[in-house]
């Protein structure tokens, strides 16, 4: 189907509602995504969305994109990936298929370009080097590559990209040494912000990225604190080890398809840049053309769902004659709903150039100052921002929370009704509702934690407080696992003077599973408490620990083990023994060697 | 006497126990000096067997005097060396060693231990995994096992340590320093140790660390090969030994199977390549007595020393030439398992003159002049 009735560019969250929308009134749709695989950026978000229940509300990126493409499947759109849209040329939209290396023709009746939006960067010295990436790009390697880009990373930029990068780079295995930004305050929810600094990242604010050491790869950064004109104090730099940058600076619209179609843009500042103009049904001032998300306005997946469903309830109107007012209307509800906050205003004043009006506020913005008693297990939620969110309030099975006016008000908890189950925390994207009892001089603290390895029953943790500062030990009590949505509970018992301030739990090192040799199960920390008891050489080690002594025969763990041998005991890997190379090399089967015999 | 100054040249199992043992009985200034690192030698190669069942009542008592150590290893040197007693099934192929394996009993049983006689039909009812065509007999003693020699050796160089043991490893003897025929002390590639007592326990060295004092020991060294299979659910508690049938295997507690054969036509020195043809030889060998080997494959070959004397015993003492030169050498391929009990005898011997518990006289080399009697119970 290259002359589709609708034809969409773009399989991103925008797009596929656009298609779904339409393909459900009966419309032919076509898909096309210079990707290998549909979603956009929802497959590489491992992290629970906010919003309503209605809309994917804690259910994580790339569960939201597939479900998004077996419902645009099951409504017959066809998807086309790894085809780019070469133009949108006045007789028809050029298409280039880049498995089969093939040009097609595609005239379609509508167009949808959903093309999102590209990431901006900043100018640095040594900007070029290896080892800077985009925020997309790490979440790309890591989340949908299965590949960590670096060890030690600086992020600049905290808005909510940066944070969840951040955050997202520790649950791979990485460290994040800081994320600098140069504004005065975080940008990005601060249930994001804490959920980092809880871990034990700075953010500095009024800080930027100075420059990139390395010469062919990146080593280290420089970073400096930024006087009142944003310039650098070059005197207050200092130098951070790194081998990676992640560049989290913010995004701007794709909107070249837009403009090759004839559809009037403008400058906007305040949507994120070059915006094509259009109406509230999503259609630009080409009446055959319609966009829908960042394309539109730099926001949430949740908004480029909204209006993609918005534009293509629009397109089946217009095609079909059937009257979608109704439907359109109800997203246009979902949408009013979203942008009501503090976090759309500058979303809401763009839009104000176009004619198109969103109301705000109608919503509690005050956070409870009484709370507990917390004799018995119950929630405590610390959630201080008018974000679109609920799910702790329709979660709740005792009704006890409330979000107070509409979607973005501040959840209350009612402790009469809260029966200290746990669902609230266990559901919350934001990993914002800690759970508390406080008993004599003993308080249990439930904290949400995604990381791995999980802690397990009466293994001692250490415990943070809400900027990562490790206050001392505790004992695990209890785990309530969460095999669903995999924010799980790690309830530890605290002194009660820490009730308020435990945060955070790190499972100390030696439960990292670090394994060096892998046949026999030999962990990086068994190695070193070995070394440490005396065996410093290969071979005792070697007998000790059995390391080398599987199938691989040391292959994949001699020199490794060599490298830690060398560095505790400060000897060059060269004056060490390396240990026997033994025969065979390969596991040698008895009846191999019998049948070897017999043919003689 | 007193406070020795004692230098033990060789941090195997034999070195190792005998420093914990002077250490044990008092002495302050024990040094053992390696010239690798510890257990490079002999022990840490061997198959860790820990047999009692041997065919001269001294070498019983000797044996089951070191299982005494052996159990209570654990307990007194707080260091668990997988030591278990699962027993050794020593298996006969041969009428007329069967007939000397029911004497070896009748002696053995009267030396106090408990030794079962099995018929080749009670062999492979109780052992269904054992393929026992040409099988006259087998003889099993339950308290027989195996133990990690390497863990062994640093159980005791641990311990050695909390009493005050020096161990310096990659240290080599080079010379040993005799004044008007007593040691002074030892040349070494890391300085000179000053020593009243200098002990040759280097195992597959031991001639040639005689040498370095002059003194000229009966001991040769030959090369044993031995591999490692990869592991299945353990099953095989006990070491199934056959000198008829030239092997002895035994299952770790890892899973893998250790097994191990003489072979007749080495020839003296250190060597520590493996031939393929040894794995060749075991593998058809040994699949025919234990047919499941069939679906395993080898993992791990090397090999190590026997260090042997001519009547295949220890040899044991101290030198009649040199005064406060002793040796503890010779083990011929049976070290590991019998040096706990002679190490703390000799402490006994340098410490106090004599060994209350355990007789070395008949283990010191005056044994050479006359007739020896050979131990038969040797791979």
């Amino acid at each position: 189907m290259v002359n589709p009735q609708f034809f969409i560019v773009g399989a991103g969250p925008a797009g596929l509602c656009a298609g779904i929308a339409a393909a459900e009134q009966g419309v032919s749709v076509l898909i096309v995504d210079e990707g290998f695989m549909p979603g956009g950026q929802l497959p590489k978000q491992t992290h629970k969305f906010f919003g309503h229940k209605g809309f994917f509300a804690s259910v994580r990126g790339f569960d939201i994109a597939h479900q998004l493409v077996e419902r645009a499947e099951k409504a017959g759109v066809e998807i086309r990936l790894e085809t780019s849209v070469a133009g949108i040329y006045e007789d028809c939209i050029a298409l280039w298929d880049r498995k089969k290396d093939h040009v097609w023709e595609s005239k379609p009746e509508r167009i949808l370009i959903a093309t999102g939006a590209s990431e901006r960067f900043i100018p640095f010295e040594n900007n070029l080097l290896v080892g800077i990436y985009g925020a997309g790009a790490v979440q790309t390697l890591m989340n949908q590559y299965g590949v960590l880009p670096g060890k030690d990373f600086l992020i600049v930029g905290s808005g909510n990209i940066g944070l969840i990068v951040g955050y997202q780079l520790v649950q791979a295995g990485a460290r994040v040494k800081a994320i600098v930004d140069i504004a005065s305050k975080i940008g990005g929810y601060e249930v994001h912000s804490r959920k980092i600094e809880r871990l034990g990242i700075p953010i500095l604010l009024n800080h930027t990225i100075v420059k990139a050491i390395g010469k062919q790869k990146v080593r280290g950064a420089v970073i400096a604190p930024v006087n009142d004109q944003w310039k650098p104090i070059t005197s207050e730099s200092r130098e951070l080890f790194v081998d990676s940058i992640c560049l989290a600076v913010g995004l701007q619209p794709s909107v070249e398809l837009a403009a090759q179609s004839g559809s009037a843009i403008e400058y906007i500042p305040a949507l994120g840049g070059y915006i094509p103009v259009r109406d509230p049904q999503m259609r630009t001032t080409i009446p055959t053309v319609f966009v829908a998300g960042d394309i539109s306005s730099i926001e949430e997946a949740s908004t480029a769902m909204m209006e993609g469903f918005i534009a293509g309830f629009q397109v089946a109107q217009d095609l079909t004659g059937t009257d979608m007012q109704a439907k359109m209307s109800n997203m246009r509800d979902e949408l009013t709903a979203l942008r009501r906050g503090p976090f759309s205003s500058k979303v809401r004043e763009g839009l104000g150039h176009f004619g198109i009006h969103f109301p705000s506020g109608g919503y509690r913005t005050e956070t409870q100052t009484e709370t507990g008693p917390f004799d018995t297990m119950k929630a405590l939620i610390e959630c201080p921002q008018c974000i679109p969110c609920n799910p702790c309030e329709t979660s709740c099975p005792t009704k006890a929370i409330e979000v107070g006016g509409n979607l973005n008000g501040i959840p209350w908890v009612n402790y009469e009704a809260c029966t200290g189950c746990g669902i609230c925390a266990m559901i919350c994207p934001g990993l914002a509702i800690f759970m508390v009892q406080k008993k004599g001089d003993k308080a249990v603290i439930g904290i949400p934690y995604e990381l791995l390895p999980l802690p397990e029953k009466e293994d001692v943790v250490f415990v943070q407080d809400r900027k990562g500062q490790v206050l001392g030990e505790a004992t695990v009590i209890r785990v309530m696992k969460n095999e669903k949505e995999k924010t799980h509970l790690v309830f530890i018992e605290v002194p009660i003077e820490w009730a308020d301030t435990v945060r955070s739990v790190q499972v100390p090192e030696q439960k990292k599973n670090d394994y060096i040799c892998r046949c026999e199960e030999v962990t990086v920390e068994e190695i070193e408490r070995a070394i440490d008891m005396g065996y410093t050489d290969y071979e005792e080690l070697r007998r000790y620990l059995r390391i080398g002594m599987g199938p691989c025969g040391g292959r994949v763990c001699r020199a490794q083990t060599l490298q830690i041998l060398s560095s505790k005991l400060e000897i060059p890997i060269a004056e060490l023994e390396p240990g026997t190379f033994r025969a065979p090399s390969i596991p040698l089967p008895f009846r191999a060697i019998r049948r070897g015999e017999t043919d003689e | 006497m007193n406070d020795p100054q004692v230098v033990i040249i060789g941090g195997g199992i034999t070195g190792t126990a005998i420093a914990y043992h002077l250490a044990k009985l008092g002495a302050k200034r024990v040094t053992v000096i390696e010239k690798d690192y510890l257990s490079s030698g002999s022990t840490g190669r061997c198959g860790g067997g820990i047999r009692q069942q041997w065919s001269s009542p001294y070498n019983v008592r000797l044996a089951m005097k070191s299982v005494e150590h052996f159990t209570r290893f654990r307990e007194e040197m707080d260091m668990d060396i997988e030591y278990y007693q699962g027993g050794y099934l020593l298996l006969s192929f041969d009428e007329e060693e069967a007939t000397q394996f029911e004497e070896n009993v009748r002696m053995q049983r009267e030396e106090g231990l408990k030794v079962e006689i099995l018929s080749s039909k009670e062999v492979s009812q109780k052992y269904p995994y054992i393929r026992t065509e040409g099988l006259k007999m087998a003889t099993f003693c339950k308290t027989d096992g195996h133990a990690n020699p390497h863990k062994a050796t640093f159980g005791y160089a641990n311990a050695g340590k909390k009493l005050g043991v020096a161990i310096h490893t990659h240290t080599n003897a080079e010379q040993v320093d005799v004044q008007s025929g007593s040691v002074k002390g030892v040349h070494t590639t890391r300085g000179y140790f000053p020593a009243d007592i200098v002990i040759n326990a280097a195992g597959p060295w031991s001639k040639e660390v005689g040498q370095l004092a002059g003194i000229d020991l009966p001991t040769e060294s030959y090369r044993h090969q031995i591999f490692v299979t990869e592991a299945l659910d353990y099953f095989f508690p006990f070491m199934a030994i056959s000198f008829s049938g030239n092997f002895y295997m035994r299952q770790a507690m890892h899973g893998q199977f250790i097994m191990g054969k003489g072979d007749a036509d080495e020839v003296p020195g250190i060597n520590r390549n493996v031939t393929y043809r040894f794995a060749k030889e075991m593998a058809i060998k040994m699949v025919k007595v234990f047919p499941f080997l069939e679906n395993l494959r080898i993992l791990r070959h090397w090999s190590g020393e026997y260090n042997m004397s001519p009547d295949a015993q220890p040899v044991i003492g101290e030198s009649p030439q040199l005064k406060g030169y002793y040796y503890s050498v010779g083990y011929s391929g049976h070290g590991f398992m019998i040096a706990p009990a002679v190490a703390e005898g000799l402490a006994h011997i340098i410490m106090n003159g004599s060994s209350p518990f355990l007789d070395l006289a008949p283990l010191n080399t005056h044994r050479f002049r006359g007739k020896t009697q050979r131990e038969k119970n040797v791979v």
